[in-house]
């Protein structure tokens, strides 16, 4: 008796095969997104658990080899000597990097091809909630190494949350365990990166995956040409399973030729915390953030009953950032229909909202152009101009090119 | 009122104070998320008799004196010092000082009340998020605060000249006893990035 045999006696496996591995899958490259977060995400579950069995997530000062240096730095050091070490942490620094562009990427696939629509919605704002999530996790791993950049990227992350009126010091001082940087800091840090929101990655994934099961794909529109009315894609077994397989294996792959070559974050380059500020930018996807934080001028203050007030740093790096999740978060609502969605729209049927995207994409370009505002020696007024004609120009070109191309559009759907 | 509805009643009603006295007693245990604010003699703000140690470079650990600070800057990165004690209150990032000297011409007056023989100290903390202002600008004789390029003036107690910070660098009024550069205070304004609610340290 096989083994198969074995265990389909008593546990029916036949029926699972049947009733859920036969699950078809529509086959469209753009649909490989969201896998592709997925797999960075198990590999910064994989890369992290090696990580954890050699971190020692503390600030205070010890003595290794002569030098005073914070535990966790040490430590750092510490896995860098180890085989393979320094190329394990350089693969789950990329990979957190792949898995915040690879989740933006895969949110600009569906907002293009209007699946945040009937039924659903729901699947649209629990991936917002992952990227939030997403981009709060690799933000609460900047402190770890605790050298010189993290120590100062983590500082202006810090004065972010504690800008918040009324709210700000408190939530902040909760997440960071007082005012950034205390003992009690990184322990609480490290909490929150491997245990907190990583379960709560899980949790959200996991709802994530099962709306998408129940509810199926969008499917790609000649799925209506070939079989109207039904599903048409490739089994989850054994086909799905094995280009999956084979996706995941080809990413790990080049992620070890990516972290073998070009060593993240190399911590003696910036050297333990000192008096002196490294001259920092953060990673790319909060670049925009820190160029409109270094346009607002000082002047912009709003005072608030009570002593609080709205300030540049909550502006920038708050309400810019929330209101257009607000915008995301209210789409589905204003831009939504009667019958349920089963068909992809098509980007060039949509020129409103298209272009819209378009401009939306030009705002973030500017903004993180403003990070270099210094090495371009350029003033705030230029990139004020910049930061509000340019996306509107775009959005307008876009939106003239996409009509005299194709025309109204939107008439696709009548018959989706 | 007939039987059943009762028996619910009562399971309802009980169910509810139970969770009611669990979710109480849980916030009780999750007040132990505060975090806790120990002062120790490293971590007290700077105050009136205390001493300055240069907190960086070659120099680090040395009594600053007038003749350490080069005319016209650029400044010295420091940390107060309990002159009997001898602890070095490096413990409290807030605490690290940067001291300047000018011509006593040089400043305007509001500020120059606060100098001795040119001698002047700031708060190294910007305002604006809190990076530590670790750059000179010898052109401008300015502070610049690398992070988001926050400009201050020291001629002028440290006002904001350029970037996004909100408020100028809180100053630390000097006095020169014997060459050496003593603290005549604490600093005249709360410390870095102003918290919720208009005051430095929330809820510690």
């Amino acid at each position: 008796m096989s083994a198969y045999e074995w265990l389909n006696e008593r546990l029916d496996l036949d029926r699972l095969n049947k009733k859920f591995m036969r699950k078809a899958f529509p086959v469209h490259h753009s649909f490989f997104l969201g896998e592709i977060t997925l797999f960075a995400f198990i590999t910064l579950v994989l890369t992290g658990l090696f990580l954890t069995f050699n971190f020692e997530p503390s600030a205070r000062i010890i003595k290794v080899a002569g030098r005073e240096l914070p535990a966790a730095y040490a430590s750092v050091l510490y896995i860098d000597s180890l085989p393979f070490g320094k190329v394990i942490r350089s693969v789950h620094h990329w990979s957190a990097h792949i898995m915040v562009a690879a989740a933006f990427l895969h949110l600009l696939r569906i907002l293009l091809s209007g699946a945040y629509k009937k039924p659903r919605e729901i699947n649209w704002f629990l991936g917002l909630a992952l990227l939030g999530v997403v981009v709060f996790t690799a933000f609460t791993g900047y402190s770890l190494p605790y050298d010189a950049f993290s120590v100062t990227a983590t500082q202006i992350g810090y004065g972010i949350g504690a800008s918040i009126p009324y709210i700000g010091e408190w939530i902040a001082q909760l997440i960071f365990g007082g005012e950034f940087p205390t003992l009690h800091s990184l322990p609480r840090l490290y909490s929150l990166h491997v245990l907190w929101l990583p379960l709560t990655l899980m949790a959200l994934i996991g709802l994530h995956m099962l709306i998408m099961i129940k509810q199926k794909h969008t499917q790609p529109r000649y799925a209506k040409a070939v079989a109207p009315g039904k599903i048409l894609g490739v089994p989850m077994m054994p086909m799905q399973v094995s280009v999956m397989a084979l996706l995941f294996l080809l990413y790990l792959g080049v992620l070890f030729i990516l972290g073998g070559s070009i060593i993240a974050h190399p911590i003696e380059a910036y050297g333990p915390p000192s008096t002196s500020t490294p001259a920092v930018k953060p990673d790319w996807y909060f670049l925009w953030i820190y160029g409109i934080l270094q346009i607002i001028p000082n002047t912009w203050v709003i005072p608030l009953p009570g002593g609080a007030e709205i300030n540049p740093e909550f502006i920038g790096g708050v309400l810019v950032p929330g209101i257009l999740g607000l915008v995301a978060v209210i789409l589905p609502f204003v831009d939504n229909r009667k019958t349920k969605m089963r068909y992809v729209e098509l980007p060039s049927r949509h020129p409103m909202r298209t272009s819209v995207t378009v401009g939306i994409l030009v705002f973030f370009l500017v903004a993180t152009l403003a990070g270099w505002k210094q090495e371009l020696g350029l003033s705030n007024a230029t990139l004020w101009t910049m930061l509000i004609t340019f996306p509107l120009l775009a959005w307008w070109v876009t939106y003239v090119i996409m009509r005299a191309i194709w025309g109204r559009g939107g008439y696709e759907d009548l018959e989706a | 009122m007939s039987e059943k509805t009762t028996r619910r009643a009562v399971i309802r009603a009980s169910l509810g104070a139970g969770l009611g006295l669990a979710g109480l007693s849980a916030l009780f245990v999750a007040g132990g998320l505060k975090p806790k604010k120990e002062v120790t003699p490293e971590t007290e703000p700077p105050k009136k008799g205390d001493l300055f140690v240069v907190a960086d470079g070659p120099n680090k650990g040395k009594v600053i004196t007038v003749d350490l600070l080069p005319l016209g800057g650029p400044f010295v990165l420091a940390w107060p010092m309990d002159p009997k004690t001898k602890v070095v209150k490096n413990g409290e990032r807030n605490n690290l000082t940067m001291l300047i000297r000018f011509n006593p011409d040089d400043y305007d007056e509001k500020t120059r009340r606060y100098t001795d023989q040119g001698v002047a100290a700031f708060s190294a903390i910007c305002t604006h998020l809190g990076c530590t202002v670790s750059e000179w600008l010898a052109d401008k004789k300015a502070f610049m605060c690398p992070c988001h390029k926050g400009i201050y003036d020291p001629r002028h107690g440290a006002q904001v000249i350029g970037g996004p910070p909100p408020r100028p660098l809180p100053m630390l009024p000097v006095k020169v006893e014997g060459g050496k550069v003593v603290a005549d205070g604490g600093f005249l304004s709360p410390v870095g990035p102003v918290g919720t609610l208009g005051v430095k340290g929330g809820w510690v």
